[in-house]
């Protein structure tokens, strides 16, 4: 493993970041929190015709056949632009989940149009809490003659309410080998979709399942072989979450520093002052850390090298340092940084929400402990 | 997490691995541990120089002075693995004075010492803090008056900690009174074994060890002695404490691996320790802290490996893995209650011993070698470019 980036990330990373300086900005960061979509389709066409949508969707389906770590490149430049849309719903956890669990004809029928951006996913899993066992799994199916019958509550499911495929996890029972993913079309009667009122604005939804009937053609490839997949998808979008924070919290520091150069108090600038330089020395080891852990794991996972520990190391280290990162920025940029129009404010609410998908710091040491045999 | 090295590094180091397993003793390990694991003891000389001539000691020298000419990666990982095996680590001549030499020094000022450096035959003392300077050193006051053919030096220096063991002093003195205060200052190699007028007298720390205070009176210096150019030490000193600043670590992965196992052993009113949540959280904490130094600690070496050099990173990296350490020893600590404070030798002792002595040993990592707080003023004037007040 090398601690620089490849060539063709470094290439991606830059396009996407020229990309979105031109295509976001503050004003419409806000916008679109109000906004009823919460993104704007205008951008996600463009996104589309550049390729990113099939970014990590094999050629054969249209795609770009990138790997795990392409993906983060571009991720990380979304953190850091506050970018807000259905990409990490529809590429990193609805793709992945094709791909590691759909048939060959769902694969063939759902991913060249999802990888032109035409077609929205989701993942619907979690109550809540965070599922730790599948007992834990929210959504119940019951097996009848001519297919599945779910019933249950879903929540903090990402852009559910634009979503044209919502994928979600239902148990039979209360064990592993009894979890199944289904393909949940837009419009299926007895779901009922309704959007959560969150700190960070960010389109999380609740999805009611009420008698919902599904044939066997509605399951994600076999039934009962939902848990791994499911498994293996969460630990893509603990790291891609990652990835999405050590963009954010470079766009942070750079915000602080900036601010600590120009802002003066008893006569010279406050990034004078030793207390000021001290946070910002703590919030750039947040920040490299974070990147370093972050990058060594999307280069494990991109070489698909079994990395459990690494995954939650990673996770709850750098949901962690960006928290304490923000908040030092918090400190340094003084009331102005309290104000809503100080951009601040939204990665600080971001951070949070971020720490808490996929399993939050907590959560991801208690898998740490128990890889280190406790 | 596995160190990036290519086919024939890894195979150096298994070897280092396998060499390792094989001759380190409990006496060598006593010693060590006694020194502090600096460099410069009977039985680290012994064991050292088995194997430094292999080219181990500093494998990313050239060849002509001992090295192998390999990726500064192995060397990291090398000093990680001595670390780890707690032999002694630090090497103020191999480590520290060694690369200025290489990169300031004249021809014959390299000949004379590397080779010797790279083999373990010789070892060095940094003298560079004073009673009024500590973190500014640019205020020192030893003073090296220009003889012409020598340089005569008086003066005090505090905290020398090799001084007692080492061969040669690396001795920061002031040869300009006028001008500013960095202008003034050079570097001057002082055979410590053989020159008349110094004195050395130690300092006992708090964790039992011995650093000293070095007095020079009269002492004559011949001019060859001088590391590069007259009034600019203050650059060498700078480099070479860049190099000193890249901190193995692997001592406190081992001690981790130890309080791991024994929290898989032992029991706490009938429970065992394992199970318990804060220590599950805390330990898993920690692992993920030194999966982070890993990667601060290589991307030194990569960096180095790619023809920069770090500057804030060091800091960075020597800042984040001392603050560590404390919360490490303080977790050891409260883990195993009562019984951390036995000492080595004690009945009953655990681990050795080591809680309670690396309890007292961390608080020194976070001042010596330039404190946090210095360190953090490096990261964010360096770093981030912030206004120098
Ligand atoms: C065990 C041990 C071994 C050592 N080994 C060696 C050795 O081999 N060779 C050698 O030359 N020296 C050695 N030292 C000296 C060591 O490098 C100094 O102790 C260290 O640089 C700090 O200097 P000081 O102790 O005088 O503290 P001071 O400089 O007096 O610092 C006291 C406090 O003030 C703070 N402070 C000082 N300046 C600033 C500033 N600009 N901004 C913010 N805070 C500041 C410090 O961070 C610290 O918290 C050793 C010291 C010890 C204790």
């Amino acid at each position: 493993m090398s601690y620089e980036l490849g060539v063709e990330q470094k290439m991606l990373k830059e396009s996407a970041r020229d990309f979105f300086s031109k295509e976001m900005n503050s004003a419409l960061i806000r916008e679109l929190e109000e906004d009823e979509k919460g993104y704007s389709p205008k951008i996600w066409k463009k996104m589309a015709k550049i390729g990113w949508m099939g970014l990590n969707v094999p050629e054969e389906y249209d795609g770009a056949a990138a790997t795990f770590a392409d993906l983060a490149a571009i991720l990380e430049e979304m953190g850091h632009a506050g970018y807000a849309g259905p990409f990490f719903s529809t590429v990193v956890l609805g793709s992945s989940l094709l791909l590691k669990g759909g048939s060959e004809a769902q694969k063939e029928a759902l991913l060249p149009k999802l990888a032109q951006g035409n077609h929205l996913l989701t993942l619907a899993y979690a109550g809540q809490a965070e599922p730790i066992a599948a007992a834990d799994l929210p959504l119940q199916a019951t097996a009848k003659e001519d297919g599945y019958v779910l019933n249950g509550v879903s929540l903090f499911v990402p852009f559910a309410h634009v979503a044209d495929t919502i994928i979600c996890a239902a148990r039979i029972g209360s064990s592993a080998e009894e979890v199944s993913l289904f393909l949940v079309p837009k419009g299926t009667a007895g779901v009922a979709v309704q959007e959560l009122q969150t700190m960070a604005a960010d389109k999380q939804c609740e999805v009611v399942f009420d008698q919902v009937r599904l044939s066997r053609e509605n399951l994600l490839g076999t039934a009962g072989s939902g848990w791994p997949v499911l498994q293996a998808v969460l630990r893509e979008a603990a790291v891609a979450k990652c990835a999405e924070m050590v963009g954010g919290a470079r766009k942070v520091l750079k915000l602080t520093v900036d601010y600590a150069k120009k802002r003066e108090q008893f006569g010279r600038p406050i990034g004078s002052f030793q207390a000021i330089q001290h946070h910002c020395a703590d919030m750039l080891t947040y920040l490299d850390t974070s990147a370093l852990i972050t990058h060594a794991t999307c280069v494990q996972l991109a070489a698909g090298i079994p990395c459990d520990k690494q995954v939650s190391m990673c996770k709850s280290w750098v949901s962690e340092a960006n928290r304490r990162l923000v908040g030092l920025g918090h400190q340094v940029m003084g009331g102005f940084g309290f104000m809503e129009e100080a951009d601040l404010q939204i990665y600080y609410r971001r951070a949070k929400a971020a720490e808490q998908a996929y399993g939050d710091v907590a959560r991801h040491r208690e898998i740490v402990a128990a890889e280190l045999g406790l | 997490m596995k160190i990036p090295l290519n086919q024939e590094e890894q195979q150096v180091l298994d070897e280092v691995r396998r060499f390792f397993a094989q001759e380190i003793t409990p006496e060598l390990l006593e010693e060590s541990h006694h020194l502090e694991y600096i460099y410069g003891g009977e039985e680290g000389r012994k064991f050292v120089q088995k194997f430094a001539p292999k080219g181990w000691l500093t494998p990313c020298w050239p060849k002509e002075y001992g090295g192998l000419e390999t990726s500064e990666m192995l060397m990291y990982a090398i000093r990680n693995e001595m670390a780890y095996h707690r032999v002694p680590i630090h090497f103020a001549g191999a480590h520290m004075a060694g690369p200025s030499i290489l990169r300031y020094g004249t021809e014959e000022m390299k000949k004379e010492y590397l080779p010797r450096l790279a083999t373990g035959e010789i070892e060095f003392a940094l003298g560079y803090s004073e009673p009024a300077a500590g973190s500014d050193l640019m205020a020192l006051e030893m003073h090296a008056a220009d003889k012409g053919d020598h340089f005569l030096v008086n003066g005090q220096k505090t905290f020398n900690t090799h001084a007692h063991v080492a061969d040669y002093h690396w001795l920061a003195v002031r040869t300009n009174l006028e001008g500013p205060k960095h202008k003034g200052i050079s570097i001057l190699i002082v055979d410590l074994k053989n020159t008349p007028g110094i004195t050395v007298r130690p300092m006992i720390t708090m964790a039992g060890t011995r650093t000293n205070e070095v007095f020079y009176d009269n002492v004559k210096v011949p001019r060859r002695n001088l590391v590069g150019e007259v009034n600019s030490g203050f650059k060498y000193i700078m480099a070479a404490l860049d190099f000193e600043r890249m901190f193995p670590w692997g001592h406190y992965k081992k001690y981790f691996e130890e309080i791991l196992a024994y929290t898989k052993t032992a029991t706490r009113n009938g429970k065992p320790l394992a199970k318990d949540p804060l220590i599950r959280q805390k330990l898993a904490e920690h692992a993920t802290e030194l999966e982070v130094i890993h990667h601060l600690y290589f991307n030194l070496a990569h960096l180095l490996d790619n023809g920069k050099i770090p500057n804030y990173q060091a800091s960075m990296e020597k800042n984040f893995l001392s603050e560590f350490e404390q919360r490490l020893s303080n977790t050891a600590m409260e883990i195993l209650g009562p019984m951390g404070q036995l000492k080595t030798g004690s009945k009953h002792a655990v681990l050795e011993g080591f809680p309670e002595w690396l309890y007292r040993w961390t608080i020194i990592e976070t001042i010596y070698g330039g404190s946090a707080e210095i360190q953090r003023n490096i990261m964010a004037q360096r770093g981030l470019g912030l206004p120098r007040a």
